[in-house]
């Protein structure tokens, strides 16, 4: 079967050739709706070729033939318009700026649509946006940007940890991160250390498509019940080869110090504290005869060894250590390249990035080379093939997670009578610092981690039929990961075994294979169809390795190879599949009814044999009712469409490869090996699956000045996975099971509005604004809680609250008679000393109710400053090393500065107890620790100035911008730790939220830079 | 046309076959169905149960440091910066405390090895089958038995039939949680008959020599301590005579030669093995010091422990003085040493002890083992034969090897102010394990 419409179209071109001879012209101008000429208007006759273009005035003429009957009026950035024309022979016209939210294409998994024809919840981000902000991770140049997008950097180490929600948190064990899609390759989220999207040059990056709610994400079934991030890179266009440049320096700097202790307030405290333990006690220490043996002697002989060379006595040395985790010179470089362009037939992009930043840590760095090449061809009418490869190498160095006396940021619990350095000059370790220097790790160790990340994929797409193509997809995702470990003899991890060296190796390999059918085809002009049809196979394996050794003869022979003693090493591998078939059919009427049906088969190799296949349907429908005539002509609704959706997706991320069995693994006991218990069985293990209901609104009034979105959604997660804990009389701690359910209900509104625009000057807002509910609504059998008290922190799930609230003792301040820390009994009223007596209460919860962004883009002449403020709001933050820095002296840990305003004498009326050593006053954890996290950030500003293009032409030159920008210039919070925006790293997780532990500050940056284009 | 179908008929041929796809093994572990096949699988798991109960939170050291912090009075001092073992120290103990919550789960690890191993013990080779059955069943009780010294009150309060003991488990966990995993604690009466039982069944089945792994003289070892632990004196006294008549062990030259050691010395009774490979040694991380690989010197040793030595005792020579001028044990100095968990030493002075209190002489007389073998052997001229003497002897010649709260409680001594049957000298029942319980497990008096 042919085309009918495209004989016909062949037919109409051959009668407008033959028929050439009849002409006669038109003339006319082009303008806007204000009156300004266009220039370089396209004109052109329906249905053929025959055209010009306005000059600079907006004037055009052009000769037609007789038979033409409609002329088609385009420019860019203007809508088109068509005009018949009934025997004019000067038609002037004035063109309406084009709606561009609405026509964006918008990526939607294999395919893609124009924004006014989605049903689903999808928020773009081009990646014009974000282009050139100094920061290595994409999510990070994400935050604030999107409506329901909840991104949040765990500590302020460059290039690690960010935690991304869409839509809050759905799953307990399982993952709760978005399914990463780099041009249809879904890539892989883990690797031995750092973050694997730290590889990606976002520079690349053509455009973000954040698939929201069940019916956008439902065509990726298994993997998308926590939303799915479609990455578009950059791809060439037919014309001349436009090359970019962008260079950029900067310096970078943490976001806040919190102070500690000066010599004296240290040596007057620990004094303090150290008589009252003794007074406890009914020891006098001042008397001469009861000092042997007391707390006072034992804290004044550590001053003495804390103090080194110097005197304590005298105060002799007063060492800020906090500043000495911190690199003060710390930059920010980067240099891209980008040369794209091609012909009708061939299009590439090619592209070449460094990016070197230092973090704000000792010892903590970041560098990434990359490049990318894209390559479509036309081999045929019928025929496209093309292929997206990036390489990129990343080399860090790294510091140890937050709970190692060996990470820069533990440097603050030493004393401040301690200095650096002896008198031969080299750095204090212990026992003359209080606990290990991490100063001497830096100095005398390394951690440099290096990555080469390829992620790549070729396709071939046939037209079968005009209306009918064939893809096929072939992508690939390597990450080759090395760690390199040299700790010298005085380090942490070093001292007593002459060095330690560790060697790892990570090398993953995902693959995935998808093909399928798309009809796209209009019946009567006015029923749209289109449906894909397809199936796709993912592979995903990981191979790993490690060796670590001691005993090196000298420290500057630091490979393994030099180590005398091997003191042992692992390999492993993981694998597990995934195989898909999914169908998507959408349905158009008369441009205003709108109907999409979806669903996806998916079986994954991580659930027990009976459970492996899960079914994830969605439907969903538009009106778009702008279009209906009683809205067709209103002046004020520009337009207005009604959506809903409903959709089941699942999760299978997260918990394990192989949690559904009952394992034994390999032990060793006096040189020979052995089997242990390693994993409890659960045959019954299943997909979790996550219900989402979506309702929106999207409007533009004023033709379209003001525009925006609004959308009310409910998703409940059913079947959570869980690692449950079971008796331990067991042998096991925990099994991983289904139980439960939680439940996110939110509101996201996005408005964006044109506030000015004049030639001169142009001012837009986009603001986006999302509350997010997430309850817990059911835990298994009858159990409604599952408290999560270790002594430093408190993330419990309860029915009924949300995922990881705080629930432990409430601190009840400090007794005035004697100074004990206090806290509620369960009945909220009576107090007590005893913390093992305190009831439980929901003490704080760390998800946030509210997070917003406010983008604000201005231009004028050729100046251009846009900056983002981005909020967090409704959320707490438990420091759960409270017990170490605040508290009262109950060790040698240096302590906050709120410490001096402890209880000292009956009557004083202060929540900070007696200081009292080793006698543990209120230091668990409890609501003490808890402070509450919201923010607001000033999170990038960037003011640029364009050279006119008048002076540039001289130099050959297209474009050049001079820039500054800033990242994080700006926090406003009440919290009174380092930064708000945190999760200690060693944590981190589902429910494990809202912790800070020794987690440095974010990274404060600022930096000037260049744009080139010729 | 045709081409459609090709099309569409190839990438069916893609899709099918793929199902078997989903077919994944792990490469690290085995199925719990596959384990308990051969005979083969079944030693290993036994081997495993070793490594279980050597884990740091269970002999290969905490159990030992709990032990003599509990017991510390004034003799030692927890300076180190950890909490958990502080609580310990100062008798306040959280019943969040993450040390005591891993030791319980630990425990039970071990318990549940061994109850997988004896629940297939007719798959082991006919020949073995006496030998691993036995050492299952040590392994089992002994873990029962050291769990009870920490998580129950002492034996020694005349109370054992009503005191709460253990949650007693002898079938092994497979397949999921069971009914039999939220049973209440037994008596402390049953746990210890379950303690005897698994000891005598394990002497009985065990055979003379079995290299560093548990033969019929550890078994019988142990079930001397548990003895007495119960004030069954004569009971205890036949089973040490039984390991210093029968067995092939002796003593060291020197004391010294009886610590730090990589492999068992003459007298290690049961050792926890510990290479640099391969095993914990919680003693040494927290007793010595970073020059020697260990923390910071986490445990101090206070002048009213060494004033209890005379000047002439070999063991007083083995304490050392780091930098700051701190005695510190140097019994648990080196690092990647073993753990011996009963000496020979003990024997002798449990023998003595017992025939001292029933006036008996089996073996030899308590002065005969006192002066003669302990005594001389550190360098110490002999010494009056009273009751105080010997437990003092005990208690210097034992120092820091994890038995001294063993002996406060059943002495009736008291430590830091606490009366040996006081509830702070007994761990809390993990907040852990009473929320997952569903009710069944009762916490301890005091918590």
């Amino acid at each position: 079967m042919r085309n009918p419409r495209l004989i016909l179209l062949s037919v109409f071109l051959l009668s407008a050739h033959f028929i050439w001879a009849q002409t006669r012209t038109i003339t006319g101008k082009v303008t806007d709706r204000a009156g300004n000429p266009v220039a370089n208007a396209s004109v052109l006759v329906k249905g053929t070729s025959t055209g010009t273009v306005t000059t600079a005035e907006g004037l055009y003429s052009l000769s037609i033939p007789a038979s033409a009957k409609i002329l088609v009026y385009s420019a860019v950035d203007m809508e088109p318009q068509e005009v018949t024309i009934n025997g004019q022979s000067v038609i002037n016209i004035s063109l309406a700026m084009a709606d561009k939210s609405l026509q964006e294409v918008v990526v939607v998994g294999y395919g893609t649509k124009i924004k006014k024809d989605l049903t689903g919840n999808i928020a773009k981000v081009k990646g014009a946006e974000v282009q050139s902000m100094p920061v290595p991770n994409l999510n990070q140049a994400l935050q604030g940007r999107a409506a329901g997008v909840f991104v949040e950097s765990n500590n302020g180490k460059v290039g690690e940890g960010v935690k991304i929600r869409i839509r809050g948190s759905g799953s307990l064990s399982a993952s709760n991160d978005p399914l990463y899609v780099i041009d249809g390759v879904p890539i892989n989220n883990s690797s031995a250390s750092g973050n694997p999207l730290a590889d990606i040059n976002f520079n690349d990056i053509e455009s973000f498509d954040i698939l929201k709610d069940a019916s956008a994400a439902a065509i990726y079934g298994s993997r998308a019940a926590n939303g799915v991030v479609l990455i578009t890179t950059k791809r060439g266009k037919a014309g001349k080869t436009v090359f970019q440049v962008n260079t950029q320096y900067g310096f970078n700097k943490p976001t806040h110090l919190r102070g500690f202790l000066d010599a004296k307030e240290y040596v007057d405290l620990l004094r303090e504290a150290a008589i009252n333990s003794d007074n406890i006690e009914g020891v006098d220490p001042l008397d001469p005869a009861q000092y042997p043996g007391s707390w006072l002697e034992f804290a004044e002989g550590r001053l003495t060894r804390y103090s080194g060379w110097s005197d304590w006595h005298t105060l002799q040395t007063n060492t800020n250590w906090e500043k000495l985790a911190f690199n003060d010179n710390a930059r920010t470089s980067a240099v891209d390249l980008s040369a794209s362009g091609g012909n009708e037939k061939t299009k590439f992009y090619f592209s070449a990035s460094y990016n070197n930043q230092d973090g704000i840590l000792i010892g903590n760095n970041f560098r990434r080379l990359s490049s990318r090449i894209n390559l479509d061809h036309s081999v045929s009418d019928k025929f496209k093939v093309g292929f997206n490869l990036s390489l990129s190498q990343t080399l860090s160095g790294r510091v140890p997670n937050d709970n190692e006396f060996a990470t820069p940021m533990q440097i603050v619990a030493l004393s401040p009578v301690t200095p650096l350095k002896d008198l031969d000059g080299n750095v204090y370790n212990t026992p003359t610092t209080t606990y290990s220097n991490p100063y001497v790790d830096y100095v005398d160790g390394h951690w440099r981690s290096t990555i080469y990340r390829n992620i790549g994929n070729i396709y071939g797409q046939l037209n079968i039929l005009p209306s009918l193509f064939f893809r096929s997809e072939l992508g690939a995702d390597i990450q080759n990961q090395n760690d390199d470990q040299f700790y010298g003899f005085r380090t942490t991890y070093g001292t007593g075994t002459n060095g330690y060296g560790e060697s790892d190796w990570y090398r993953s390999l995902d693959y995935n294979l998808n093909n399928y059918f798309n009809y796209k085809k209009t019946f009567a002009s006015v029923h749209d169809v289109e449906a894909v049809v397809g199936m796709s196979y993912q592979r995903y394996n990981s191979e790993y390795a490690n060796v670590y050794g001691e005993q090196f003869p000298v420290e500057d022979l630091q490979k393994l190879a030099s180590a005398g003693l091997i003191k042992g090493g692992t390999s492993s591998s993981s694998n597990a599949s995934f195989v898909s078939y999914f169908a998507r059919g959408n349905y158009k009427f008369n441009d205003k009814y709108l109907l999409t049906v979806s669903g996806r088969v998916d079986g994954s190799s991580v659930f027990g044999k009976g459970n492996r296949y899960g079914v994830f349907p969605a439907v969903s429908l538009g009106w778009i009712m702008s279009e209906e005539n009683f809205l067709k002509n209103s002046d004020f609704i520009s337009f207005l469409k009604l959506r809903g959706s409903w959709g089941l997706t699942g999760n299978a991320d997260g918990f394990g490869n192989f949690s559904s069995l009952g394992l034994w693994g390999s032990a060793s006991y006096a040189g020979t090996a052995g089997l242990i218990t390693t994993q409890l069985a659960n045959e019954d293990l299943r997909w979790e699956k996550s219900n989402q209901v979506d309702i929106g609104i999207d409007f533009g009034f004023l033709r379209n000045k003001i525009s925006g979105e609004l959308d009310f959604y409910n998703r409940k997660t059913q079947d959570l996975i869980y690692n449950v804990p079971v008796p331990g009389n067991s042998g096991f701690t925990t099994q991983t099971v289904n139980i439960g359910s939680m439940q996110n209900r939110g509101v996201e509104f996005v408005l964006n509005t044109e506030n000015i625009a004049t030639k001169n000057f142009r001012w837009s807002s986009s603001l986006n604004v999302s509350y997010n509910q997430n309850k817990i609504l059911k835990l298994d059998g009858d159990q409604t809680t599952i408290p999560g008290n270790d002594g430093r922190y408190l993330n419990s799930l309860i029915v009924g609250e949300s995922i990881g609230v705080f629930y432990g003792p409430k601190f009840a301040g400090v007794d005035p008679n004697n100074g004990d820390a206090l806290y509620y009994e369960q009945d909220g009223k009576t107090t007590t000393n005893d913390y093992d007596a305190a009831g439980n209460f929901i003490v704080g919860n760390p998800n946030p109710k509210v997070t917003a962004g406010l983008t604000n883009t201005v231009s004028f002449r050729g100046f251009d400053l846009s900056f983002l403020f981005q909020g967090v709001f409704g959320n707490q933050i438990l420091n759960g090393a409270g017990g170490f820095m605040s508290s009262s002296f109950d060790w040698f840990d240096n302590q906050t500065k709120d410490q001096l305003k402890r209880w000292q004498k009956p009557g004083d009326i202060t929540d900070v107890p007696q200081l009292r050593l080793g006698y543990g006053n209120g230091i668990s954890a409890s609501s003490r620790y808890v402070y509450d996290g919201d923010y607001v950030r000033l999170k990038n500003i960037t003011l640029g100035y364009n050279i006119p293009a008048s002076s540039l032409r001289k130099v050959k030159l297209s474009s050049l911008r001079v820039y500054v920008t800033a990242v994080n210039l700006l926090t406003f919070t009440n919290y009174p730790g380092w930064d708000p925006e945190v999760n200690t790293d060693y944590r981190a997780g589902n429910r494990n939220q809202g912790s800070d532990f020794y987690a440095a500050p974010q990274i404060k940056t600022i930096a000037a830079g260049l744009n080139v284009g010729f | 046309m045709k081409k459609v179908f090709i099309i569409i008929a190839a990438s069916i041929t893609v899709i099918t076959g793929c199902t078997k796809k989903l077919d994944i093994n792990p490469t690290q572990d085995i199925s719990d169905q596959e384990v308990f096949t051969s005979d083969a699988n079944i030693k290993a798991a036994l081997n495993g149960a070793y490594d279980a109960i050597s884990n740091s939170y269970l002999l290969g050291g905490d159990f030992q440091l709990y032990s003599e912090l509990l017991a510390a009075d004034g003799e030692i001092r927890w300076a180190g910066t950890y909490n958990q073992p502080r609580e310990i120290f100062s008798k306040s103990i959280l019943t969040n405390n993450s040390f005591v919550t891993n030791t319980w789960t630990a425990g039970y690890n071990t318990i549940n090895i061994c109850n997988n191993i004896l629940n297939a013990i007719d798959k082991v080779n006919t020949a073995d089958q006496d030998r691993v059955k036995g050492e299952a069943l040590f392994l089992r009780g002994l873990t029962y038995f050291e769990m009870a010294e920490l998580f129950a009150k002492p034996y020694s309060d005349g109370n054992a039939s009503s005191n709460l003991g253990l949650q007693l488990i002898t079938t092994p966990t497979s397949g999921g949680i069971s009914d039999a995993n939220y049973v209440p604690r037994s008596t402390l009466q049953e746990t210890y008959n379950l303690i005897l039982s698994d000891l005598t069944e394990a002497k009985g089945l065990l055979p003379d020599d079995n290299d560093v792994y548990a033969n019929s003289f550890t078994a019988s070892a142990v079930l001397s301590r548990v003895y007495l632990q119960m004030g069954d004196y004569a009971n205890a006294r036949d089973e040490a005579n039984n390991v210093i008549t029968n067995s092939s062990y002796s003593l060291t030259t020197t004391y010294a030669e009886a610590f730090n050691r990589t492999s068992n010395s003459s007298e290690d009774i049961f050792a926890i093995q510990v290479t640099a490979q391969d095993g914990a040694n919680d003693m040494q991380v927290f007793w010595s010091i970073p020059q020697y690989g260990a923390r910071d010197g986490d445990v101090d040793v206070l002048q009213k422990h060494i004033n209890l030595y005379d000047p002439a005792d070999d063991r007083l020579k083995l304490f050392y003085l780091d930098g700051q001028n701190i005695y510190r044990s140097g019994k648990w100095k080196l690092q990647y040493r073993n753990l011996p968990i009963i000496r020979l030493a003990e024997m002798y002075l449990t023998r003595a002890e017992c025939n001292f209190r029933l006036g008996t002489t089996v073996g030899a007389t308590p002065d005969d083992d006192i002066n003669n073998v302990i005594r001389k052997r550190v360098n110490l001229s002999p010494t009056t034969i009273t009751l105080d003497n010997i437990l003092l002897e005990r208690k210097l010649e034992l120092a820091h090897e994890g038995q001294r709260i063993q002996d406060v409680k059943r002495l009736k001594l008291t430590v830091d102010g606490f009366d040996y049957d006081a509830n702070e000298l007994v761990l809390p029942i993990p907040i852990r394990e009473i929320n997952a319980s569903n009710g069944a497990l009762q916490q301890n008096d005091g918590y």
